[in-house]
C-alpha cells in the first residue's frame, strides 16, 4: 500500500516508512542517537528531496526523542542538569557553526573540508570507542579490575582543575560547570558543519570525557535531541516549508515503537555490550560514507 | 468569346481539382484522432500513479509517434566530480529549454520511421531534445554530450523520461483502424499541466498530428497539506511538533501501562 507525500510531491509504500521508523527508533532507545545521518539518506534513496528527507527526519525524531526521554526519565536515566548545560553549549556552537561555514566558504574549501569531517569524525570515534571496548573486555577476561589499573590521564587531571566544579548526582560525576557547556559548542559546529544533530559525538564525549554511566548518556542525549529537533522542525516548516508530516507521521509511529522497544533492550544488556555495538554501528557509518565517497556514482548528476 | 470559353474551363478545372484535394485530404487527414480516458488525474492520499489510455482513429498503413511531455523550462543540477579522492558536487549546471517530463512511444523505431529533419522539427527523440537544449556552463560539444547523456539518465531513473519504441498496437475495426495504449503514468510527475501529441507518419513525414490535454493536480487531504505547509509555514511547523510530541508520550504511556 502506498501514500502520496504532499511535500516531498511522490508516493512512497507505507510498510516501508515504517520500518524505517521502527529501526531508527531502535536505535535511538537503544544508543541515545537521533539516526539524522541513516534517516537521510535512506530517504534520499527512496525519491525524496534531501531538505525534505533531513526536515521530516527531525520532525519524526520528535516523536521518538519524545517517547524514549519519558521512558529513560520514568527509569531515572536523564541527568537533566548535564543536559541543560549540554544544551545551552550546543545553541551557541549551532549559530557560531553557521559562521565557521560561511568562513570555510570564504577559503574556497568548504566542500571537502565537510566531507573530510563526515569520514574522519565517525572511523576515529569509533575506532577508538572499539579498541577501548576491546581493552576493557581482555582486562576484564584476565581478573584485571579497572579500578586498579586504570590511572587517571592528564587530559582527566587537567579537567578537575577547571572552575566552577559541581557535581552532577544522576550521573555520579564532578565536573566543572563549563565543561558541558564548551562540549556542548564544539558539538554544536561540527554538527552545524555536517547537517546533523550530533548525537553520535555527543554520546561518546559523554561516556568518554564526561565519564557518564551509559544508560544517563542514552537518556540524557535524547533528553538533549528532543529540544533540537523541535528547534529543527519549527525552522524548517516556517522558512523552508520542507516539512512533510505525512512522511514524518508514517515515520514516528514506527520511531515511538521502535525508541520504546530500544530502551527495554538497553535494560538487558550490558554497558560493554551495548558500547561495542554503538561503536560498530558509528563505525559503519562512517565506512558507507566513505565509500559512497570514494566510489564513481553511477549518475554524475544529483538535485 | 475564345478568352471566355478558356476562363470558363481553368475556373472548372481548379473548382475540380480543388474539390479533389479537399476529398483526398479529409480522407488522409482528418481521421487522425487522439482520445484519452481521463484528461484529469487527481493526487489523493493513496495515490500511486495512474493508468492512462489513449486510443483513436487513424489512417491505414502509416506509422504512429505518441509524444507527451510537460511545457519546455529550465532545469538545476548539481554535478558530481573528483575532487582528490572524493567525489563531490562541484558545481551547479543549468539545462535550459528541455521539459521536466517526456515520454516518447512509437510503433516502430522512430530513426526508421522518421527523417532526422523531422523529428528535429516536432522534437521526438532524445538527439532532437539534445539539439535544442542549452546547457551552461558547458561550452565545448563533447562535453555537452556528456551532460545531457548524464541528464537523460538522471530524467530516466527519476521516472520522468522515458522511450518506448513498438509500444502503440494498432488493430483494424471493420474498414477503419484503430489504434491504443496504455501509459503507466507516473507518481514522480509533479502537479501541473501536461500534453500528449499523436503524430501519424508516412515516408518519413508526419503527415498529420492531434492533441489532448493532461492535467495533474492534487485533491482533497493532500492539497490541504500541501497549501497549509507552503502558505501557513509556522502553523503546520507547530501542529507537526505538538502531534509528534503527542504521539511520542501516547505511545510510552501505553508501553508503561503494558
Amino acid at each position: 500500500m502506498f501514500l502520496y507525500l504532499p511535500v516531498a510531491l511522490t508516493s512512497v509504500s507505507i510498510l516501508i516508512i515504517l520500518g524505517i521508523g521502527l529501526s531508527i527508533g531502535l536505535l535511538s532507545g537503544l544508543f541515545g542517537v537521533g539516526g539524522g545521518f541513516l534517516i537521510t539518506p535512506i530517504l534520499m534513496m527512496l525519491g525524496i528531496p534531501p531538505t525534505v528527507a533531513a526536515a521530516s527526519g527531525a520532525n519524526q525524531m520528535v516523536a521518538a526523542s519524545a517517547s524514549g526521554t519519558y521512558t529513560h526519565w520514568k527509569l531515572g536515566n536523564v541527568d537533566f542538569k548535564m543536559g541543560i548545560y549540554l544544551l545551552v553549549g550546543s545553541f551557541i556552537g549551532g549559530v557560531l557553526g553557521v559562521y565557521t561555514i560561511a568562513f570555510l566558504k570564504l577559503l574556497g574549501n568548504a566542500d571537502f573540508i565537510i566531507k573530510l569531517t563526515y569520514v574522519v569524525i565517525p572511523l576515529t570515534v569509533g575506532g577508538y570507542m572499539v579498541f577501548e571496548s576491546l581493552q576493557s573486555m581482555r582486562k576484564a577476561r584476565a581478573g584485571v579490575t579497572d579500578e586498579l589499573t586504570k590511572e587517571e590521564s592528564g587530559f582527566k587531571k587537567f579537567l578537575k582543575t577547571l572552575p566552577f566544579q559541581t557535581d552532577f548526582k544522576k550521573s555520579g560525576v564532578r565536573h566543572s560547570a563549563l565543561l558541558p557547556v564548551i562540549i556542548g559548542i564544539l558539538v554544536g559546529i561540527l554538527a552545524a558543519i555536517m547537517g546533523v544533530g550530533g548525537g553520535f559525538i555527543m554520546v561518546p564525549i559523554m561516556l568518554y570525557i564526561l565519564d557518564m554511566p551509559i544508560l544517563v548518556v542514552v537518556g540524557t542525549s535524547l533528553f538533549q535531541i528532543l529540544f533540537t529537533v523541535i528547534e529543527v522542525t519549527f525552522l524548517s516548516a516556517y522558512t523552508n516549508h520542507t516539512v512533510d508530516f505525512t512522511l514524518a507521521l508514517l515515520m514516528l509511529i514506527g520511531s515511538s515503537i521502535g525508541a520504546q522497544l530500544g530502551t527495554i533492550l538497553s535494560k538487558k544488556m550490558d554497558a560493554e555490550q551495548l558500547k561495542i555495538l554503538l561503536a560498530l554501528l558509528i563505525l559503519a557509518v562512517g565506512i558507507k560514507i566513505l565509500s559512497e565517497l570514494t566510489l564513481s556514482p553511477a549518475i554524475h548528476l544529483t538535485v | 468569346m475564345r478568352t471566355k470559353a478558356y476562363l470558363k474551363v481553368i475556373a472548372v478545372t481548379v473548382l475540380i481539382t480543388l474539390s479533389v484535394l479537399a476529398m483526398f485530404s479529409s480522407v488522409a487527414f482528418a481521421q487522425l484522432k487522439l482520445d484519452t480516458d481521463q484528461n484529469s488525474v487527481k493526487i489523493d492520499v493513496f495515490y500511486h500513479g495512474s493508468t492512462i489510455s489513449l486510443s483513436g482513429a487513424t489512417d491505414p498503413g502509416a506509422d504512429l509517434v505518441i509524444k507527451i511531455t510537460s511545457p519546455e523550462g529550465e532545469s538545476k543540477l548539481r554535478e558530481k566530480g573528483k575532487v582528490g579522492f572524493f567525489w563531490m558536487n562541484t558545481g551547479e549546471l543549468k539545462f535550459k529549454h528541455v521539459p521536466n517530463l517526456y515520454f516518447l512511444y512509437s510503433t516502430k523505431d522512430t530513426k526508421d520511421i522518421l527523417s532526422p529533419e523531422e523529428m528535429n522539427k516536432h522534437v521526438i527523440g532524445y538527439s532532437s531534445l539534445k539539439e535544442q537544449v542549452e546547457i551552461s556552463p558547458i561550452k565545448k560539444d563533447s562535453e555537452r554530450t556528456k551532460w545531457f547523456t548524464e541528464f537523460v539518465k538522471f530524467k530516466e531513473e527519476s521516472g520522468l523520461y522515458g522511450v518506448s519504441p513498438k509500444s502503440i498496437s494498432v488493430t483494424k475495426k471493420g474498414s477503419e483502424e484503430r489504434y491504443n495504449i496504455n501509459i503507466d503514468w507516473p507518481f514522480q510527475a509533479p502537479p501541473g499541466h501536461y500534453t500528449a501529441t499523436v503524430y501519424e507518419i508516412k515516408n518519413k513525414k508526419i503527415v498529420d498530428k492531434a492533441e489532448t490535454s493532461i492535467s495533474v493536480s492534487q485533491a482533497g487531504l493532500v492539497k490541504t497539506i500541501a497549501n497549509m505547509a507552503s502558505k501557513n509555514g509556522a502553523l503546520y511547523g507547530i501542529v507537526s511538533i505538538v502531534i509528534a510530541l503527542l504521539v511520542g508520550f501516547g505511545i510510552s504511556l501505553i508501553f508503561k501501562k503494558s
